[in-house]
C-alpha cells in the first residue's frame, strides 16, 4: 500500500506543459490537509503494551500494528505505522462498531457522499486560468488603482510616466483583448462597423439580461466572480462565457502514423487565443443552429447570440457537451503523444 | 388538316393582299378574318408531358448529398423563421427600465410645482411614473434611444430644457384676456438631443396638466401606409386619414384621459354618430376610436372643445418635420402626387405652426427636426437659417436662391417660425449625466476632471448622443 498522507496530491491536470510557469496555478489550491492524529514521536510501544512476558497475555497490538503485522507475515505491504489511523478508517465497513461511535463520527461517516465529486465527474481537471499577470480576470475597472509617481529625476526634460501604464494606453491595443477578438470574428464581408455595432448589442443585451443562474455541473472558470456581477460587468459576462467553454487541446488526425490506414489522433494544446476562437466558432454555430430564434432583423444576430452566451454560462448550451467529447478524445488519444527524447 | 387549310389560306390571301395593295389605299383593304391565325389547334392538341426529374428545391435544413471538397465551414441557418409582424415588434419593441442597472439614491423626480423651476438646471431629473406611462401612449420615446439600461426613465435638464420651461411658464400667464401662443421649430445637430428634448416639454406639459397632442413621426403620416379618404365639401380638396386619426386619438384618450374626463362637452358638435347629453370629453373621444369613420369629425369636435374659454392649455407636437413639407406618397383622382399639407392632420398642424390660427387657451406647437431620417427640403432649410439670423440679429439675413425651384407653401408657412438650437452639453452638463451614468452600474470609471473632459472631446464637444455612445453604449 502507498503511504496515506502524501504530499504531493495536487492533481497533475493533464501530462503535457507548454511551458514551466503553468505550474503554478494561480489559483488558491487546497493543502494537503495534516494528519489529525499522530503518535508520540519518542514511544516506539503504544501506552497499551504490557510487561508480561508470556506472548499469549500480550494485549493485542493497535489495529494498524495489527495490520502490519499481519502483512509482514504475509509477505505484503501493510499501512505505515509511523503514523497514526484515523478512527473512521478502522471502522471502515464495520456496521457494529460504527452504531457505537460518537454521534458526531456517525453524521460525518453519513455526510461524506454529499462532499464527494459529483458522480460522473472526471478525475482529471479541464480548466486552465489565464497565464496572465497577476492571473485573476480583468474586473472592468478603469483608473481605479491609483498609478504610483515616479520620482523627480533630474535631467529628464518630461517627467516620468506614472506606472502601470494605462490600458488603452497603447493606439492599437486600446480595447479589451477578448472584445477585439470576438468582433473581429463576428465580422462578415469586411464589415467592421457592422460587427462593433452587433457586438455592442451583444454586450447590451448582456447587461440587460437576468442574472444567470450557475450550473454547478458546468463550472465556470475558477475566480469567477458571483452571477450576481456579471449583468453589470458585460465585458467580463462574455469573457466568461467563451474561457469557460474553450476547450484545451483539439485533436489533430494524422494520416498514416497508426497503420492500416487509419488517421492517429493526436491531441495538441491550444494557446490561449486559439482556444478563445474556437470556443466563439462553436458559439456562433449553435447560436445559428438554435430553434425558436425570436427575429432576423436588425439586431438579430446578436440577440441570438447573447441568448447563446447567457445559456453557456447558465450551462444550457450544447457547446458543453462539444468541448467534453474534445477533451475525452484529447484524453483517451493521450497516448499518441510523443514527446521529445529528454537528453 | 387545319393548319394546311390555314397556311393554304394564308398564301392566297397574301397574294390577294398584293394585288391590291397598288390599286386599292390602305383603309379600303377587306378586314382579315380572325379564324387565320387560329390557335385553337395547340391548345385542343393534348398537353406536353411532364418532364421528368423536375423535383422542387429541397426543404431549407433538409440534408442534401454535398459532395464539394473542403465543405466544413459554418452550418447553414436552420432555425425557424420569425412569424408575421414579429420582426417588427422586436424593432419597435421600447424598453424603458432595466432591472441590473443599480438605483440612484441621488435621483430626484419632476413633479407639479417645481416642473418649470430653473432649479433643475444642469441636474438628471427622473419622470415620475404616470407621466412615463403617457409620454409612452403619445409613443414620445423612441426605440433607439437608450432607455433601457437604465433603472427607470431620468433626463437630463440642460440650458434648453430650461428656456422650453420658461416658455410655457409665458403660455400660462395670463396677460389681459389672450394668452401666448408658442411656437417653436428644434434644430441641431445629429444625435445633439433634439427628440429628448421634445419629450422633456411634452413630460413637462403632462406635470402641468396640458392637454398633450403628439403626432410622433410625420413620416408616418405621410408615406401613404394608412389609408385615405376625400374630406366632403372642402376647397381645396384636402383628404382624411381614418386610420391614422383614430390611432391618434386613442393615444391622445390614453395620454390625457384624466383631463378629459373632468370637461364635458359644451357645444354642440355635428358627429355622424349620437352622443350621449352631458357626454365629456372622454365619451366624444371615445366615439372617434370605436368608429374609425366618425374619427376626423371627433377630431375637429375635440378640438373645438378644447379651445373653449376655461379650458387647460395645449401642447401640440410634431417629430420628423422635414416629411410634411414636400409633397406626400398619396396620390389624388388625377394620380398627381397629394401634398402633405392637403392632408386634413397636417393641415391642421401647419396652420398652428405658422400662426394662422392660434390657441385662445395657450400652449405652445413645438416640431423637432431629425438629421438622421429627413428627405432633403431646400424650404425648411432655408427658413431655419433665416430664423437664425434673426435671431442672433445679423445684418445680411439670407435670400432665397431665385433659381432654385421652391416648394412655395412650405416656404409660407415656415416664415416668421422661431427655432430653438440644439446644441452641445456644457461640461458641467456632461459631468452631471455621466455620474448619473457612473451612479447607475453602467459606466465603470472613476469620473474626475480628465475622464469627463476626454468624453466630452470625444463626443465632438458634447453632442449627448455621442457622449452616451462613447461613455455607457460600449461601442468598441
Amino acid at each position: 500500500m502507498p503511504p496515506r498522507l502524501s504530499p504531493f496530491t495536487v492533481a497533475r491536470s493533464i501530462p503535457y506543459r507548454s511551458r514551466v510557469q503553468s505550474q503554478c496555478l494561480p489559483r488558491p489550491f487546497a493543502k494537503p490537509a495534516l494528519p489529525q492524529f499522530r503518535p508520540y514521536s519518542d514511544s516506539k510501544d503504544p501506552p497499551a503494551a504490557d510487561n508480561s512476558k508470556r506472548f499469549d497475555t500480550k494485549p493485542l497490538p493497535h489495529v494498524s500494528e495489527e495490520a502490519a503485522k499481519t502483512a509482514e507475515i504475509m509477505g505484503e505491504q501493510g499501512p505505515d505505522i509511523g503514523k497514526g489511523t484515523p478512527v473512521e478508517e478502522a471502522v471502515k465497513g464495520d456496521k457494529a462498531t460504527q452504531e457505537k461511535l460518537p454521534k458526531v463520527m456517525q453524521d460525518a461517516i453519513k455526510a461524506k457522499p454529499n462532499n464527494s465529486a459529483p458522480k460522473g465527474s472526471r478525475s482529471y481537471s479541464t480548466t486552465t486560468t489565464s497565464m496572465t499577470d497577476g492571473g485573476g480576470l480583468d474586473l472592468g475597472l478603469v483608473d481605479f488603482n491609483t498609478p504610483t509617481k515616479m520620482p523627480e529625476i533630474p535631467g529628464l526634460k518630461f517627467e516620468m510616466p506614472s506606472l502601470p501604464l494605462p490600458k488603452d494606453g497603447h493606439l492599437k491595443h486600446r480595447y479589451d483583448a477578448v472584445i477585439d477578438q470576438v468582433t473581429n470574428l463576428l465580422m462578415r464581408h469586411g464589415q467592421k462597423s457592422v460587427a462593433q455595432r452587433n457586438m455592442s448589442l451583444i454586450l447590451q443585451h448582456l447587461r440587460t439580461s437576468q442574472i444567470p443562474t450557475i450550473n454547478p455541473a458546468r463550472p465556470l472558470i475558477p475566480g469567477a466572480p458571483p452571477p450576481s456581477h456579471l449583468p453589470l460587468n458585460p465585458i467580463l459576462y462574455l469573457t466568461l462565457a467563451i474561457d469557460s467553454v474553450a476547450p484545451l487541446v483539439r485533436i489533430r488526425s494524422q494520416r498514416g502514423a497508426a497503420g492500416g490506414g487509419v488517421a492517429l489522433q493526436i491531441p495538441v494544446p491550444l494557446g490561449q487565443r486559439q482556444r478563445r476562437r474556437t470556443a466563439v466558432d462553436w458559439i456562433l454555430n449553435a447560436a445559428s443552429k438554435k430553434r425558436n430564434n425570436k427575429g432576423s432583423g436588425k439586431g438579430g444576430f446578436a440577440q441570438r447570440i447573447a441568448e447563446e452566451m447567457v445559456a453557456v454560462v447558465e450551462g444550457r448550451s450544447g457547446v458543453w457537451d462539444r468541448r467534453n467529447g474534445v477533451h475525452k478524445l484529447g484524453v483517451s488519444a493521450r497516448a499518441n503523444v510523443v514527446l521529445p527524447k529528454r537528453r | 388538316m387545319p393548319s394546311s387549310v390555314c397556311l393554304r389560306v394564308f398564301s392566297q390571301l397574301s397574294r390577294d393582299r398584293t394585288a391590291l395593295a397598288a390599286a386599292a389605299p390602305r383603309g379600303l383593304l377587306p378586314a382579315l378574318p380572325a379564324s387565320c391565325f387560329s390557335t385553337s389547334a395547340p391548345r385542343c392538341a393534348n398537353p406536353a408531358p411532364k418532364k421528368k426529374n423536375m423535383t422542387a428545391a429541397p426543404k431549407r435544413g433538409a440534408r442534401t448529398l454535398n459532395v464539394k471538397k473542403g465543405g466544413k465551414g459554418v452550418a447553414q441557418d436552420t432555425s425557424k423563421r420569425a412569424a408575421p409582424g414579429e420582426r417588427k415588434a422586436m424593432r419597435k419593441r421600447i424598453v424603458l427600465s432595466n432591472n441590473n442597472a443599480l438605483e440612484v439614491r441621488s435621483l430626484q423626480d419632476l413633479d407639479k410645482p417645481s416642473a418649470l423651476s430653473e432649479r433643475h438646471e444642469g441636474q438628471v431629473r427622473g419622470i415620475p411614473e404616470d407621466v412615463v406611462d403617457s409620454l409612452r401612449a403619445v409613443e414620445a420615446f423612441k426605440p433607439a434611444q437608450g432607455w433601457s439600461l437604465f433603472r427607470r426613465p431620468a433626463t437630463l435638464m440642460r440650458k434648453q430644457t430650461m428656456q422650453l420651461a420658461q416658455l410655457l411658464k409665458d403660455a400660462e400667464t395670463t396677460d389681459g384676456e389672450q394668452r401666448k401662443t408658442i411656437r417653436r421649430v428644434l434644430v441641431g445637430e445629429r444625435m445633439s438631443g433634439k427628440t429628448t428634448l421634445l419629450l422633456q416639454a411634452l413630460a413637462m406639459a403632462f406635470l402641468r396638466d396640458w392637454v398633450v397632442i403628439n403626432l410622433p413621426e410625420a413620416q408616418d403620416i405621410v408615406n401613404a401606409h394608412t389609408e385615405y379618404a376625400l374630406l366632403p365639401d372642402s376647397h381645396p380638396v384636402q383628404y382624411t386619414q381614418n386610420t391614422y386619426t383614430g390611432n391618434l386619438l386613442s393615444q391622445i384618450l390614453k395620454a390625457n384621459e384624466r383631463i378629459l374626463d373632468t370637461m364635458s362637452v359644451t357645444t354642440n358638435p355635428t358627429l355622424p354618430l349620437p352622443l350621449l347629453p352631458n357626454a365629456t370629453l372622454k365619451q366624444l373621444v371615445q366615439l372617434g376610436v370605436s368608429d374609425t369613420e366618425a374619427s376626423w369629425p371627433v377630431f375637429v369636435a375635440l378640438w373645438q372643445e378644447l379651445t373653449q374659454p376655461g379650458r387647460p392649455p395645449i401642447m401640440l407636437a410634431m417629430d420628423g418635420l422635414a416629411h410634411i413639407m414636400q409633397d406626400s406618397e398619396y396620390l389624388s383622382a388625377e394620380a398627381a402626387p397629394v401634398h402633405a399639407h392637403d392632408l386634413t392632420l397636417v393641415r391642421h398642424f401647419v396652420d398652428h405652426l405658422a400662426g394662422r390660427k392660434s390657441l385662445p387657451n395657450g400652449g405652445m406647437v413645438l416640431a423637432a427636426t431629425s438629421k438622421s431620417n429627413a428627405p432633403a427640403s431646400p424650404a425648411l432649410d432655408f427658413s431655419v437659417q433665416v430664423a437664425e439670423a434673426r435671431q442672433s440679429r445679423l445684418e445680411n439675413i439670407p435670400s432665397w436662391n431665385r433659381y432654385k425651384r421652391v416648394d412655395e407653401r412650405a416656404m409660407d408657412v415656415l416664415k416668421d417660425v422661431d427655432v430653438i438650437k440644439v446644441g452641445g452639453l456644457s461640461k458641467e452638463e456632461a459631468r452631471a449625466i455621466i455620474e448619473y451614468y457612473a451612479e447607475s452600474g453602467m459606466l465603470r470609471a472613476k469620473v474626475d476632471e480628465g475622464f469627463v473632459t476626454e468624453k466630452w472631446s470625444l463626443a465632438g464637444m458634447g453632442n449627448v448622443g455621442e457622449l452616451e455612445r462613447v461613455t455607457v453604449r460600449l461601442r468598441i
